[in-house]
């Protein structure tokens, strides 16, 4: 190599060695992976999402494959933040990158009270808010889809933690970069995005919807020009780092979402499909770089030519 | 287990939808058991997007057989491939079926579900008395009638739906003669979920030791995604990929999900 690729990423509160980020509930608790690639390898990693109590999940069928996309509704199946703590600390045990806990909850006192579970686990980095669990209390909506909603439970979670707090968007409401702008001026540290939009599949011979909840939530490469448009509005708005996601399955990928100004990326469906995808990706990210003279990210981070 | 990319030897058709797949994986090969799967994808492509799950039908080092029926865009991508071209494999997964010794055994295999049902006889035949109750919906679905004779079987019952060969009936129809005829202590099973239930209606509860290998839509196939849950008489979910997809008949919950 003519330059010496640098991988590694900043994002302020933390370094990362590189800016893959195997996202929530496309990972397991990371020790399935062990099998086939030492996680040490990555930036971090994103633990499937928790609730406090195990939940069981939505009967079946759960997946539908469509054109180049996943559409699911597992329904965040998990065993209960105990469960997971001591998850944690096996996990913990076999590498030395940082964990990242998906916290969920169906109030905002639930969502609190699992942060506050893993805020005093020092085997966790980060938390990440999964604002898109529907909410017992304001009939079923998310969160993400209120920006008062998610000021309001930002600014609990930040007020009562003392870890980095990154908020996940939901895609599935009409202002995203209104609500971005609504958590960080709550304290976010970091915003992730983009949770799955809403679909449907339909079965024709029954003629009836192919979920029970009717609605799934679709991800994969289908999703990627989607997801790259909302990273690109709320990497313009905000000024705190943003971890962009959706469809990623290439190294070219991931420049193209530093590009409209992600600081890091997750990567989701393609970890299920390929369970080594993180190795090639890594691979084909420092590849692409030193094609295109690209030394460090922050060089092109929302260098988009307009 | 291991994602890797292996190459096809012989993608042969066998009647209307089903192809039997030979492929070079040495791996696989050598680590699979009877009762484990396989998740196969045609390319590295991203349209279809997952591997599709696949009991394995038999292996002899360095190859590993496939006996499959195109259902959707998945298994229509794999019945293209052909001899030489790359094809993605992770495997083997699964839990195994039970291993037994001087056992009177009875095999049922429903359609596609003959796959690891064959690698069960070439298992069991061996050290037990093997009986096999194999059924499909009409002839063209009862393939490797042929191979199946070669195997040691101690008897073979076929049927089909419609009695356009064999036996006109279900795999249900005699079970429970069969069963009390040949002094049968083990059922080992794998076909469609209403299969099963028949099944579980037939001879749940009369005392003989039963298996399933059961068929799930799944994501990942090693635990993950949490898609191929099924439902047990705990009431919980179990995954079929990390937990099965070999269960005791009396854990899962036949009628509703």
């Amino acid at each position: 190599m003519a330059k010496t690729i640098d991988l590694s990423v900043d994002l302020g509160f933390i370094q990362l060695k590189n800016p893959i980020i195997p996202a929530s509930g496309t990972f397991g608790y990371g020790e399935e992976f062990q099998a086939f690639f030492p996680l040490d390898i990555l930036g971090a990693f994103v633990l499937k999402g928790i609730y406090k109590n195990p939940r069981k999940g939505n009967p079946p069928p759960r997946i539908h494959e469509t054109a180049a996309g996943l559409l699911n509704s597992i329904g965040l199946a998990g065993p209960g933040a105990e469960e997971l703590k001591k998850i944690i600390k096996r996990t913990a045990s076999i590498t030395n990158t940082p964990i990242i806990v998906n916290v969920c909850g169906e109030s905002d006192e639930e969502y609190l009270e699992v942060a506050k579970i893993f805020d005093v686990m020092e085997e966790v980095s980060i938390l990440e808010l999964n604002i898109s669990c529907p909410n017992v209390k304001a009939g079923g909506k998310c969160p993400a889809q209120d920006r008062d909603h998610t000021f309001r439970l930002v600014k609990q979670i930040k007020e009562n933690t003392q870890k980095p707090l990154m908020v996940k968007l939901s895609p599935n409401t009409h202002d995203v970069p209104a609500v971005a702008l609504a958590a960080q001026e709550a304290g976010a540290d970091c915003i992730s995005l983009v949770n799955t939009f809403l679909g449907v599949a339909v079965d024709l011979k029954k003629r009836a919807p192919v979920f029970k909840n009717v609605f799934a939530g679709l991800s994969g490469p289908a999703i990627k020009p989607l997801a790259l448009k909302l990273v690109w509005e709320v990497a313009k708005t905000v000024s705190i780092p943003v971890i962009g996601m959706g469809g990623i399955t290439s190294g070219k990928d991931v420049l193209e979402f530093v590009l409209v100004g992600a600081s890091a990326v997750q990567t989701g469906t393609i970890n299920m499909a390929e369970p080594c995808a993180s190795v090639r990706i890594i691979k084909e990210l420092e590849e692409t770089m030193e094609a295109l003279s690209i030394t460090n990210l922050s060089e092109i981070k929302g260098r988009l030519k307009l | 287990m291991k994602d890797e990319t292996c190459i096809v030897i012989e993608n042969r058709h066998i009647s209307k939808k089903y192809y039997m797949l030979k492929i070079k994986a040495p791996y696989l090969a050598e680590n699979a058991k009877p009762g484990n799967f396989v998740m196969l994808k045609a390319s590295s492509g991203l349209d279809p997007l997952l591997k599709r799950p696949f009991g394995v039908f038999n292996t002899n080092y360095p190859f590993t057989w496939v006996y499959y029926e195109v259902v959707g865009k998945g298994t229509a991508a794999i019945a293209n491939l052909r001899a030489d071209d790359p094809v993605q494999v992770l495997g083997p997964l699964g839990n195994r079926f039970p291993a037994f010794t001087g056992k009177n055994i009875l095999l049922v295999a429903g359609g596609r579900g003959i796959a690891p049902i064959h690698y069960a006889i070439c298992d069991y035949a061996p050290a037990n008395n093997v009986f096999l109750i194999y059924g499909a919906r009409s002839a063209g679905d009862l393939n490797l009638v042929e191979e199946l004779k070669g195997l040691g079987l101690k008897k073979m019952f076929l049927y089909t739906d419609d009695g356009s060969a064999y036996q006109k009936g279900f795999v249900t129809t005699d079970i429970r003669r069969i069963i009390a005829d040949h002094h049968i202590e083990v059922t080992v099973s794998c076909g469609p979920d209403a299969m099963f239930e028949s099944l579980a209606h037939e001879i749940g509860g009369i005392g003989t030791e039963n298996w399933v290998s059961l068929e799930a839509l799944m994501g990942c196939g090693f635990g993950i995604c949490y898609s191929c849950a099924v439902k047990t008489t705990a009431d919980e979910y179990k995954k079929v990929c990390s937990d099965g997809p070999v269960f005791k008949m009396e854990e899962i919950a036949w009628q509703k999900q």
